[in-house]
Parts: structure tokens; C-alpha cells; sequence
């Protein structure tokens, strides 16, 4: 478990005068992103911020290789994301990179297993798939609802089945568009909890959040305006989570040492 | 994508809806059932007269008198038609012999009453030489057939079908030996007290044909034989001429070369120097099976193309359906591509959907064809039919529902395929 960066000096996401142009019909132009420079280093755990329709999700889309940028350069891990094809682009967001989103984006049909072993159906060693996924999902603590389908669980449930799901691979990079958007205080104390214990395993993290309490958890806040970066800062003193709901008296017990989460069954809700 | 997964996913979108699946099948069920059954039944139906025309001898070259390929009406003015004659037969054979399997001659005598041990029957006589049994592949059951004396002598002398012998002595009794008179009336007919003449002819008994069945609706086992001069002198009166010369050839590949010998010889005896102006014809016995087979093959493939046309608007209903199955699941697409599916993924995963609603379809259509031909063989008219469905019929059956999943699912799953992951995960 170590956050696969090729170099610990240079950054591991590069972006360089992103342009990404929406046209929807003749005259209706939208500029979602006019020029946008960020560089994120391996280990990094960022807040991506700003108004509505500044272009955050826009940008994480071209950061996750679901969407590519149409000017500027986009180099992840060392290498040109524009020179790559459709089935180059798939085999990233497969192994280098887990997506979470805010509307969780599981399969209705599928049960929190096979919802998790996805993306070893498309890469990756198809043995043991379901042991790994089982063990994914015990580890965001979703160790009893595993045959449950999406529609059977709570939301904050449904986003822990997304971020197993996301993690499955490995990956280096995990990103996360408005994880806790949907969620309440509680779940998303817990989910945070689970990013920050990826955080400390190695992996970087970036997430929006419209949330300052919740960008508050995070080592450093991108904030964006009109397409652009339009400011950075590092947090001097991120807050823990486990430590907020430990004090909330919650069911979640933490062991930093082992780096496991573990669910106490009589508190699940 | 691993290709089970593809089938266990196909195989549980197929499942979830399964009330539109089954409905989409149906088209490819039709198709394929009425395929099967029309190809089946067709192949019995030609296999059938295939064989009821072999029944009648194998390797048959035939000659009839006059000249069925021209228009006699204009022609036979001029030329004076000459019958075929038992010295044709005997020409042939002499010339001929060693090439050819057996010759024999037919004179038919017509229908008459017969009468032996007090029981009355009415049944055809016919004239024919020696060379009959050879011919025909005909066998006695009891007895034998009259001799080459018999026929220079015109014996009275018969030999019985198994259908007539058993009417006139009984089931399972040997008629040799016995006598049978042959009886037929002139004059009257339905006439009350009319001038009614009766001629009786006594005929002895030498022998009894082995039972050969029905062809094309008719007994066969009902007739009586009698040496051709016989037929001619005692019973017809028309000295000397002939109805059909038939000839055997050694073997089916001889069948041309012997029709075309058979052909000279009687065009040299007849002195006709232009084949077109013949006085006879020659019938091979292959041209005849192969217009039959022409004929059961035109209707087999018009009854194919009806279930190709089923299968074409089964297909279409495919396509259709594989659309709406796409369209309806744009978000699964698009949460499979951001989890990393590549293009062929998607691709597969829909095409093999689409070749699971034509293969299973495909799969209840061959069995509802095979009930199909279970009900026909029910119909009394064609329970002689040997309807078969062979493994041929199966496994193109199989290979044109799976080809059909393929064309008709291609652009779907292509458009499934190409769709944008984010414009996928943002449809509503
Ligand atoms: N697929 C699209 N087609 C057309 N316009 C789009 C599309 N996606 C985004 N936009 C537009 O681009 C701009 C930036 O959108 P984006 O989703 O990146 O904003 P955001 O910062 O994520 O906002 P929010 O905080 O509301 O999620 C907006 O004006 C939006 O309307
Ligand atoms: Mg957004």
C-alpha cells in the first residue's frame, strides 16, 4: 500500500492553461475552464473550492481522465494525457485513478460486491476478485450490508460502497467530486475519516467540497473563480475526523497502528 | 472484460426484462421454427418421391412410343410413326447386351374380372417380357417367373401381385399352381338385358410377387403379369406393338451413355436420320429425379425465404429493442467507462446481449419446429413422410440466429460503445 508516485520531487498532476469549451447549440458558449494551472505533489490531500459554475467539476473530470482538456497540457504521473486514446484513457481511470461522485454512481442492479469488483472486471487479475472486494468493503466498514443492493443502503453506506469501489485497483490518485454533498454531518465525518486514512497511507487526494468544515480536514485549499485557480493555500492544522466523531461518541473506533478501520456492529445504524 | 462476465451480464439483463425479452424473441422464435419445420418436411417430401421413384427399378432408361418433345399435330403428317415393337426390345438387347444391366417390354391388357376359387376380383394386366424382375428389382415370394418360352409360345401363363393373390385365394396362401380365369364384358355396361358379350380366358398360376407397397398413392401389389405376346394375341388383339421398353443400365453412371445407345439403335431400326423427328422418346430415369428434385427444391427454398423474411423483422425487432436497452442504460455505460471499460468492453457486452436474445431465440425455435413436425407427421396424408430434422438444419439454424445477434446488434452496441463517459453519467 504505498502511493505509486514515479518521483517524490515533481508533481504527480500537472495542469498547464486548461481550456474546456461547452457548446450547447449555436449561440449558448460556455467557458468552463479559461486557462486553469495546478499542480498537485504525491502525498497531497487538496480542497478544490468555489462558487457554483467555476469549473471544478469540469476540472475533475479532465484530472480523472473521464473528459480530456481542449487546449493546455494535462501531465499526469509523467505523461501527455492529450496524446492518449479512448482505450489508454479507460486503462488509466482503471488502475491509476479511483472516482468518487457525489450521486455515488453504483449499478441499481448489482449488490455491494459486484459493485466493488467492477473494475476488475475491466483490468486486473480476475483471481480472488470477490475476496477483494469483500476486504474492500470491510474496510470502509461496510463489512455486514455486502449483498445489499444500492437502493438497501443509506446514502453514506452507498458512498462507502463508491470509494471501495474506487480503491479496489490501487489506485495512486483517488478524486472526489463532492463526496459529502449528499450526505449529513455524520456520514460525512465518516467518509472523510476513510480519505484521511488513505491520505495517511500514501495516496494523494483530491476532493471539491463547497463545505469550509469540511475543507477544514484537508493539507491544502484550491479555491477557482471563472474557470481559473484563482487562490491556494496550505491548512496549517488540518482537523481529524476520527478524533470529531470519537468525541461525538460514535461506533467508529480507529486503529492508526494497524492502519484498519474497523466497524463496531452495534453501532451501525 | 473477462467474456463470462459478458455473459452473465447479458444473461441477467435478459432475465430482468424478461416479458420484453421474450416478446423480442419471438420474431427470431417464428423464423427459425418455420425454417426448420419448412426445411424439414420439404427434405421428407423430396426424400419420399425420391424413393417411391426408385421403387419402381433404379438406373431405369425408358422408351415410349411417339415423340413427346414436338408437336406431333404438325409433324405427324409427314412422318409415318411407326409403334415400338418386341423386336425393338429384342434389337436392343442384342445389340446392347453386354452394356446394359436387363431390357423388358410392357404391353398393358387393361382392367379385368378375375375369378379363381369361387372369389370374384378386378384388377390390371399387364403384358411383360422375362427381364421383368431384373428390372424392376423385383423379386418372387413364391414360384417363378414365366421363361423366355413362355413368351414365344404366349402362354396363359400369370404371375400374381401380393394384393390380388391374397383377394382371390386368401392371406398367406401360395397361388401356384392354381388357375384364374379372366373375364371381360363388352357391350351394356348398365344396360338392362342389353346384348352382353363375355370373353373368359383361363390363365395358370406360376407365381407371386414379393409386397412392395404404395407409390405415389397407388398399390402396386394389385396386378397381374402375363408374357407380352400373350397380352397382345390372347387378350388385346394389338399383334405385335409395345406401350414401353425399359431399359436398364449397369449403373447410374451409364445412365446417359445407355440413353444415348438406346436412342441409336431405335433411330437406325425406325430408319430416322434426324433425332428431333424421332417416333419415341427416351426417359432417363436421373433427368426425371432431378426435375422431381427441382421441383421439391423450388418449393423448399420458397418456404425458406418466408422464414428468412421472419427472420429479417425478427431482426429488426433486435435492433429496436437493443436501441432502447442502450438509450435506457446510458448511465450504466457511463459508470462502467469511468470505471474503466474500454470501448470493445462495452461493445461486447452488448453485442453478446443481443446474440443471447437471437441464440436463445434461436434455440426455442428449433424446438418449436421440431414440435411442428411432430404435429405434421400426425396428418394422415403425410404420415409416409420421413421427416427429419438433420444435424445440417440445427447448426444453421443456430449459426443464423447467432449472425443475426451480430448484425442487427453491431450498431447499438457500436453506439454504446462510442458513447462520451461524462455525457454517459450526466444523461437523465
Ligand atoms: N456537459 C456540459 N454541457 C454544457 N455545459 C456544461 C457541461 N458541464 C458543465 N457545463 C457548464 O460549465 C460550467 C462549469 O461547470 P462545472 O460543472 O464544472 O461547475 P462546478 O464548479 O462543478 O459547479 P457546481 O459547484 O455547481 O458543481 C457551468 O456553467 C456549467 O453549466
Ligand atoms: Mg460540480
Amino acid at each position: 500500500m504505498s502511493a505509486a508516485a514515479p518521483s517524490t520531487s515533481g508533481p504527480v498532476i500537472r495542469l498547464r492553461g486548461v481550456t474546456k469549451t461547452y457548446r450547447m447549440g449555436k449561440d449558448n458558449i460556455v467557458q468552463a475552464l479559461r486557462g486553469a494551472d495546478l499542480d498537485v505533489y504525491p502525498g497531497e490531500f487538496v480542497a478544490l473550492m468555489g462558487p457554483s459554475g467555476s469549473g471544478k467539476s469540469t476540472m475533475m473530470n479532465i484530472l480523472g481522465c473521464l473528459d480530456v482538456p481542449d487546449s493546455g497540457s494535462y501531465v499526469l504521473a509523467g505523461e501527455q494525457v492529450r496524446q492518449l486514446n479512448d482505450d489508454q484513457l479507460a486503462a488509466i481511470r482503471n488502475r491509476h485513478i479511483g472516482f468518487v461522485f457525489q450521486t455515488f454512481n453504483l449499478l441499481p442492479r448489482l449488490n455491494a460486491i459486484e459493485n466493488v469488483e467492477l473494475p476488475l472486471v475491466y483490468g486486473g487479475s480476475a483471481r480472488g476478485r470477490t475476496q477483494r472486494a469483500k476486504d474492500a468493503l470491510a474496510a470502509v466498514g461496510l463489512g455486514e450490508r455486502m449483498h445489499h443492493k444500492p437502493t438497501e443502503l443509506s446514502g453514506g453506506q452507498q458512498q462507502r460502497v463508491a470509494i471501495a469501489r474506487a480503491l479496489l485497483n490501487d489506485p495512486s490518485i483517488v478524486l472526489a467530486d463532492e463526496p459529502t454533498g449528499n450526505l449529513d454531518s455524520r456520514s460525512s465525518a465518516e467518509i472523510l475519516s476513510i480519505f484521511q486514512r488513505l491520505n495517511d497511507l500514501g495516496k494523494t487526494v483530491v476532493m471539491v467540497t463547497h463545505e469550509p468544515d469540511v475543507a477544514e480536514h484537508c493539507k491544502r485549499i484550491v479555491r477557482m473563480r471563472d474557470g481559473v485557480v484563482s487562490g491556494d493555500e496550505l491548512v496549517p492544522q488540518p482537523r481529524r475526523a476520527e478524533d470529531e466523531l470519537r468525541n461525538a461518541g460514535a461506533g467508529q473506533s480507529v486503529d492508526l497502528h494497524s492502519g484498519t478501520i474497523t466497524h463496531v456492529p452495534a453501532a451501525a445504524r | 472484460m473477462k467474456i463470462f462476465d459478458s455473459f452473465r451480464s447479458a444473461l441477467q439483463s435478459i432475465i430482468v426484462n424478461k416479458l420484453r425479452s421474450a416478446l423480442t424473441m419471438l420474431g427470431v422464435i417464428i423464423g427459425v421454427a418455420s425454417v426448420i419445420a419448412m426445411v424439414a418436411v420439404g427434405n421428407g417430401a423430396s426424400i419420399q418421391v425420391q424413393q417411391q421413384v426408385l421403387s419402381l427399378g433404379s438406373n431405369l432408361v425408358t422408351v415410349t412410343a411417339g415423340n413427346q418433345n414436338s408437336d406431333t399435330g404438325l409433324r405427324g403428317a409427314g412422318v409415318q410413326s411407326m409403334n415400338l415393337t418386341l423386336d425393338d426390345m429384342t434389337a436392343i438387347q442384342a445389340q446392347l447386351g453386354p452394356t446394359i444391366g436387363a431390357v423388358e417390354a410392357e404391353q398393358s391388357a387393361g382392367r379385368w374380372q378375375v375369378t379363381a376359387a369361387g372369389q370374384n376380383w378386378n384388377s390390371n394386366i399387364v403384358g411383360v417380357t422375362t427381364g421383368y424382375p431384373q428390372v424392376r428389382d423385383w423379386g418372387l415370394a413364391t414360384g417363378d417367373f414365366f421363361t423366355d418360352d413362355d413368351v414365344r409360345v404366349y402362354a396363359q401363363v400369370a404371375v400374381l401381385g401380393s394384393t390380388t393373390a391374397a383377394n382371390l385365394f386368401g392371406d398367406g396362401v401360395d397361388p401356384t399352381g392354381q388357375t384364374i380365369q379372366l373375364r371381360q364384358v363388352f357391350g351394356g355396361g348398365g344396360g338392362a338385358g342389353g346384348a352382353q358379350r363375355a370373353r373368359i380366358v383361363n390363365f395358370k398360376v406360376v407365381g407371386m410377387l414379393d409386397a412392395k407397397g404404395t407409390t405415389f398413392g397407388f398399390s402396386r401389389d394389385d396386378q397381374i403379369l402375363v408374357p407380352t405376346t400373350t397380352a397382345q394375341r390372347v387378350l388385346t388383339g394389338r399383334t405385335n406393338s409395345v406401350n414401353t421398353i425399359i431399359v436398364k443400365a449397369a449403373s447410374s453412371d451409364e445412365m446417359a451413355n445407355t440413353t444415348a445407345d438406346v436412342t441409336d439403335v431405335l433411330l437406325q431400326r425406325h430408319k430416322i436420320s434426324d433425332p428431333a423427328s424421332a417416333d419415341f422418346t427416351v426417359t432417363n430415369q436421373n433427368d426425371t429425379l432431378a426435375a422431381l428434385n427441382q421441383v421439391t427444391g423450388t418449393f423448399t427454398i420458397l418456404l425458406a425465404a418466408i422464414g428468412g423474411i421472419s427472420l429479417l423483422v425478427g431482426g429488426i425487432g433486435i435492433m429496436n429493442i437493443m436501441l432502447v436497452s442502450v438509450n435506457e442504460r446510458t448511465r450504466e455505460i457511463g459508470i462502467r467507462k469511468a470505471v474503466g471499460a474500454r470501448r470493445r468492453d462495452i461493445l461486447t457486452q452488448f453485442l453478446i446481449e443481443a446474440i443471447g436474445l437471437t441464440g436463445i431465440g434461436g434455440i426455442l425455435g428449433i424446438l418449436l419446429g421440431w414440435g411442428i413436425t411432430v404435429v405434421v407427421k400426425q396428418i394422415p396424408a403425410a404420415a409416409n413422410i420421413p421427416i427429419a430434422i438433420t444435424a445440417g438444419t440445427v447448426a444453421i439454424a443456430v449459426g443464423v440466429s447467432v449472425a443475426i445477434g451480430v448484425v442487427f446488434g453491431l450498431y447499438p452496441a457500436m453506439r454504446a460503445a462510442r458513447l462520451h463517459p461524462i455525457q454517459a453519467l450526466r444523461y437523465e
